[in-house]
């Protein structure tokens, strides 16, 4: 079972999601556009740029293959301090 | 050399007085103690973190420090809730033989804090609640040390 976490700002445009990804969802650009799909507002949500992206807690700079086994994590920008 | 991210309210002298503790043979001690800004007429900051994940990446930042300076102990502690204006909100202390390297160490890990470690700030004012994200001066601040 994929988990699929959100924080931030993002936090308040879903909550968590523990389950199967589709089968066409191999990677995290195809995790983006299959919430897309199921949800306009978080469609606009993870679109707004300075968003990140981990997965199993490591931030990713581009799109990488993901499976059930995996935690993806969208981070609208962080501050801290 | 340590990462404390809590929910409860600290008092950064004691934070001193325990770092001093481990700092071994160092010359110079460097603490920066942040506090929730009381600008205008906010109520409270209230910050989340993702746990497990925000005390590693700033345990990576540490490390990172110490590659480029020579530090004897550097120790993070950052609060996560809802905090009042005046209330201590991060403490940053180092420690090495010379004080450049501490001062510097402590700048960096700070701006580090500011933009790279997973946390995410809420402002309130009255009823009305927003994200702060980090400004263009946080970012530059950054990049100071990329060269």
């Amino acid at each position: 079972m994929a988990t699929i976490l959100f924080f931030g700002r993002l936090s308040e445009s879903s909550y968590a999601i523990n389950g199967a990804l589709p089968d066409y969802v191999q990677t995290t650009d195809d995790v983006i556009a299959w919430l897309s799909e199921r949800d306009d507002g978080l469609k606009a949500a993870l679109a707004t740029p300075g968003n990140r992206i981990a997965v199993n807690k490591t931030i990713i700079s581009k799109s990488m293959p993901v499976s059930d086994a995996d935690e993806i994590a969208f981070m609208s920008p962080l501050s801290g301090g | 050399m340590g990462v404390v991210v809590t929910d409860m309210s600290f008092d950064p002298e004691m934070v001193h007085a325990e770092f001093r503790k481990t700092v071994g043979d160092a010359g110079a001690i460097v603490a920066f103690t942040g506090l929730v800004r009381g600008e205008g007429d906010i109520t409270a900051l209230t910050l989340s973190h993702f746990p497990e994940f925000t005390e590693s990446e700033i345990a990576r930042i540490g490390a990172v420090a110490e590659t480029k300076w020579p530090l004897t102990a550097w120790h993070v502690v950052h609060r996560i809730g809802k905090m009042a204006p005046g209330e201590p909100i991060v403490v940053v202390a180092t420690a090495s033989k010379h004080r450049r390297a501490a001062f510097e160490a402590a700048d960096f890990l700070m701006d580090y804090l500011k933009s790279e470690a997973p946390f995410w700030k809420q402002e309130t004012r009255g009823a009305e609640s927003r994200w702060i994200e980090p400004r263009a001066q946080d970012i530059a601040d950054k990049k100071r040390w990329e060269s």
